[in-house]
């Protein structure tokens, strides 16, 4: 099937079998490989983009239900110019990632939620929550969740 | 003046630019042209007689390229043992089984095709038949050899005794006895990337592999061996890896499938495990079934320990037949127990393999030590941080040589426990717990753990390298999967050599630029593959002074080594670039240092919801001594993470199967990982007794976690519901709690 869609700010187009994941659409024929995939059911958030603005599991999605859709992903992340989004930079000043496999889930996950609410930083448990559907295997979260308060005090601040 | 390397400063990583952007490459993410995508046909009995395998329909579905038993192999690649072959002997594991599956998930069959699903059409069309024989699945009934795996040959591969057998009077005199047993559950590793391999038939008879490991030296040599090919047409690249804990060491049944595929295809072909692959018929870890006798007298100091431990290895024992052996040397734990025997057995099971799993060995043997002192602590009335203090090693006994037959290098016991207790507030959760207890309110439990463990073993090699332009080259035989070499290792030389670290450029995962190497496990990266590196970059500095000497005709003993890789000597300055100008310098280093002995104590508090079983974990303290930190951000992370892996294990991860061996969770909404919601507030701590027997000074970082809290928290549990810990077994799941709370 023919279908066409936004991928991080560019027009494409693709001819894909309907059974195909939007997560091996990304993948395989777009070649945009930092969408990872730990489960392929829905559990673990590594594959998590964002489709017309909202976080979803790329892995439980067809890249058919995506025909017209508007789809970001971690590639699409930084600035046009290359500035890295505040949510890379806190990942990396406070170790919030060790293999590096979840992270783009993370990422894309966080990323919409302070789009959606810059606040939410401030409300532990709803940060707790949000933080909860994905895994890692190797952080323990806490430099995570911490990752993400210092990325949305940077975004309020104007700061990157 | 400031260290330019940083050396023990938490900077951040130089990893992590390509990670946070969605350029790592990790196997499943290399573009490869023509490369085609493997799945395996699996075994659905877990024990059973293989009759046939029809692939016609497999190879007929359009896009298959290939489809192969063993039978349509002219000689199936036998999977290799590692570390233990005594106990693999005359148990041949083919890549594909011949004529018996000997586990619910064992590849049958590889299909390849041009993208994988439809290799997994192909697989579906797949038709085998087996003629079932029992299932025999824990250790105390394949031990029976009732049902041998291998006909003629006893299902027990190892059995060792570790110590000098406890004399019958010591139980009988003691004023206290204590004999339980324990079951510790078989757990999945669950690296968020399972395995993952692609191999590539070069031009010229070369082959690139690229694979999700953590030794790619080992790797390279097992193909070669088991492919019948000459070790150095064999390249093994690591690229990025999503996590490994031991499961990544080794060379899996799957990895010679698909290079025998590729071989005979003269094409790439690459297998990506998924969820469903790794959690039904991936590594295992751990599943030991324990039996533990403790006599103290009365001061509760310990007069002997005995342990019978017995591994369900799975089908076959060729990676995990060693682990019972590591459980029974570090039985000893951190007391000075005079007498200490162990019997360690590995007996086989018609379940997924046995491997190292995070602690590998060491989480076994603190159970069973930990929870044992507890229960010992209850049966006497003593405090338990207390019966410890009493039966600690003391800190001027070291180096201590175990009963079990291990030296202990260093430590100070008694200081982790007490800054664990102190950090903790102890008084004042005891206070708590007293009055809970006066009050019939929510149960609260304090629970501890003094634990010991061992890290790094056998030799590692290093190599630096300066280069005319100002820069250096590290090149080490370890291979990271995560823990940041790339910003450690730099730390270490660039310290050593008073450059700044972003000079220094590491090498590794590469066995046609790393001449030799063994890898990354049993914590012995910075151990030992840091001390490699620091050994090389003195000796390239010795190399520099007698070039320097050489050249400015002065005694060497003149030149003077300044900050910055400078070189002085009678006026003269030398940068140690410029000393590389005309000549390569280059220094290498292979080290062997003893294995060292981590230890530590953490302090878990905990309630249990007595209509619901559930167990929150209040408050985790965890004091832990490795030694000589390089980056204490990554050695913080690295304990964080084995922290949150130490709380699944107690409370929520078990690879369960049914009476027949087929897997039950298999997925992760079955077998479960902790999330955020279920970290608990941690405090770390840390003491510091440097390795005596390196330069650095540093000892593994990263398993303690694991060792260290499903103890602390069973006991803390048992502590909250005023049981025996021996009564309860892990994971404490909201139902173990509830009926323990009646
Ligand atoms: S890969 Fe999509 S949720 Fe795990
Ligand atoms: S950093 Fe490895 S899984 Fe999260």
């Amino acid at each position: 099937m023919n279908i066409s869609l936004t991928i991080n700010g560019e027009e494409r187009q693709l001819d894909v079998e309907p059974r195909r994941t939007l997560a091996d659409a990304l993948r395989d024929d777009c070649g945009l490989t930092g969408t990872h995939l730990g489960c392929e059911h829905g559990v673990c958030g590594a594959c998590t983009v964002q489709v017309d603005g909202t976080a979803v599991r790329s892995c439980l999605m067809f890249a058919v239900q995506c025909d017209g859709s508007t789809v970001r992903t971690v590639e699409g992340l930084a600035a046009p110019d290359g500035t890295p989004h505040p949510l890379q930079t806190a990942f990396a000043s406070e170790h919030a990632l060790q293999c590096g496999f979840c992270t783009p889930g993370f990422l894309m996950l966080a990323a919409a939620a302070l789009e959606e609410n810059p606040a939410l930083a401030d409300d532990p448990d709803g940060l707790r929550e949000l933080l909860t559907s994905n895994l890692c295997r190797c952080t323990g979260y806490e430099a995570i969740r911490l990752a993400v308060r210092l990325a949305a005090a940077m975004r309020n601040t104007g700061g990157t | 003046m400031a260290d330019p390397g940083d050396m023990g400063q938490a900077v951040a990583r130089v990893e992590d630019g390509p990670l946070v952007r969605g350029h790592g490459q990790f196997v499943a993410d290399l573009r490869v042209p023509g490369c085609l995508e493997a799945a395996f046909v699996r075994s659905g009995v877990a024990h059973g007689l293989l009759r046939s395998v029809d692939l016609t329909a497999s190879r007929r579905t359009p896009g298959v390229r290939g489809a192969w038993s063993a039978s349509h192999l002219d000689d199936v690649p036998l999977v290799p043992a590692m570390l233990y072959p005594e106990g693999a002997l005359d148990r041949p594991w083919p890549a594909l089984a011949t004529d018996r599956v000997r586990y619910a998930g064992e590849p049958v069959a590889i299909v390849v095709a041009e993208n994988r699903y439809v290799a997994e059409d192909g697989r579906d069309r797949a038709r085998i038949s087996t003629e079932p024989l029992p299932a025999v699945l824990d250790s105390a009934q394949a031990g029976r050899d009732e049902v041998p795996l291998f006909p003629g040959l006893s299902n027990v591969a190892v059995d060792v005794t570790v110590g000098e057998p406890v004399d019958p009077r010591v139980w009988e005199r003691a004023a206290a006895v204590v004999d339980t047993t324990y079951r510790y559950p078989a757990l999945c590793h669950t690296s968020v990337e399972a395995r993952a391999i692609l191999s590539r038939p070069e031009p010229g008879g070369v082959l690139t592999v690229w694979c999700s490991h953590q030794a790619p030296h080992r790797l390279r040599n097992d193909l070669a061996a088991a492919l019948g090919l000459p070790t150095d047409v064999v390249r093994v690249i690591v690229p990025d890896v999503g996590g490994a804990f031991g499961g990544k060491s080794e060379t899996w049944p799957e990895y010679l499938a698909v290079t025998a595929a590729a071989l005979r295809l003269a094409r790439p072909v690459r297998w990506v495990e998924d969820r469903a692959e790794a959690l039904s018929a991936g590594p295992r870890g751990r599943a030991q079934t324990q039996r533990v006798r403790l006599a103290a007298d009365a001061d509760g100091r310990f007069l002997a320990m005995e342990l019978h431990t017995d591994a369900a290895v799975g089908g076959y024992p060729h990676m995990g037949a060693f682990l019972p052996e590591v459980t029974a040397r570090m039985a000893t734990g951190a007391y000075a127990t005079p007498e200490v025997h162990v019997r360690a057995r590995a007996v086989l099971t018609n379940t997924p393999p046995l491997c190292p799993y995070r602690g590998a060995g060491r989480p076994e043997a603190a159970y069973a030590v930990e929870c044992t002192v507890d229960l010992l602590a209850r049966r006497i009335g003593m405090d338990p941080a207390e019966l410890r203090r009493r039966n600690f090693v003391r800190p001027d006994a070291f180096p201590y040589d175990t009963p079990t037959g291990f030296r202990y290098d260093s430590g100070d016991y008694p200081a982790a426990l007490d800054l664990a207790l102190k950090t903790l507030d102890y008084p004042r959760w005891r206070a708590e717990q007293a009055h809970r207890r006066a009050a019939d309110g929510t149960p609260l439990g304090i629970g501890v753990c003094a634990y010991v463990e061992r890290s790094g073993a056998g030799g590692e090699f290093g190599a630096v390298e300066a280069h005319a332009d100002g820069t250096f080259t590290a090149t080490s035989g370890c291979c990271a999967t995560g823990q940041a070499h790339a910003t450690t290792f730099a730390q270490v030389v660039a310290s050593a050599l008073g450059v700044d670290r972003h000079l220094v450029h590491l090498v590794e995962a590469d066995t046609s630029v790393v001449p030799r190497g063994v890898g990354s496990f049993a914590s012995r990266s910075m151990q030992n593959g840091g001390e490699a590196l620091l050994e090389a970059a003195h000796r390239l500095l010795a190399e520099a002074r007698r070039r320097l000497a050489a050249q400015a005709d002065v005694p060497e003993a003149e030149i003077v080594v300044q900050s910055g890789g400078t070189l002085h000597a009678r006026g003269r300055t030398r940068t140690l670039g410029e000393l590389a100008a005309h000549h390569p310098l280059r220094a290498e280093a292979q080290v062997e240092p003893p294995q060292a002995f981590p230890f530590g104590a953490y302090a878990a508090v905990v309630e249990v919801d007595r209509e619901l079983g559930i167990v929150r974990v209040l408050r985790l303290v965890a004091v832990d001594d490795y030694g000589t930190v390089v980056n204490p951000l990554v050695v913080h992370g690295q304990t964080y993470g084995s922290i949150a892996q130490g709380l699944g294990q107690a409370l929520y991860e078990e690879a369960v199967h049914d009476a027949d061996g087929r897997p039950r969770t298999v997925s992760l909404l079955e077998y479960l990982l902790p999330t955020l919601s279920e970290i608990p507030d941690i405090t770390l701590e840390e003491t510091c007794t440097p390795n005596p027997a390196t330069r650095l000074g540093a000892k593994g970082a990263g398993e303690a976690g694991c060792i260290g809290v499903p103890p602390a928290v069973v006991n803390a549990v048992a502590d909250a519901l005023q049981i025996d810990p021996s009564t309860l077994t892990v994971p404490l799941t909201p139902e173990t709690c509830w009926r323990a709370a009646r």
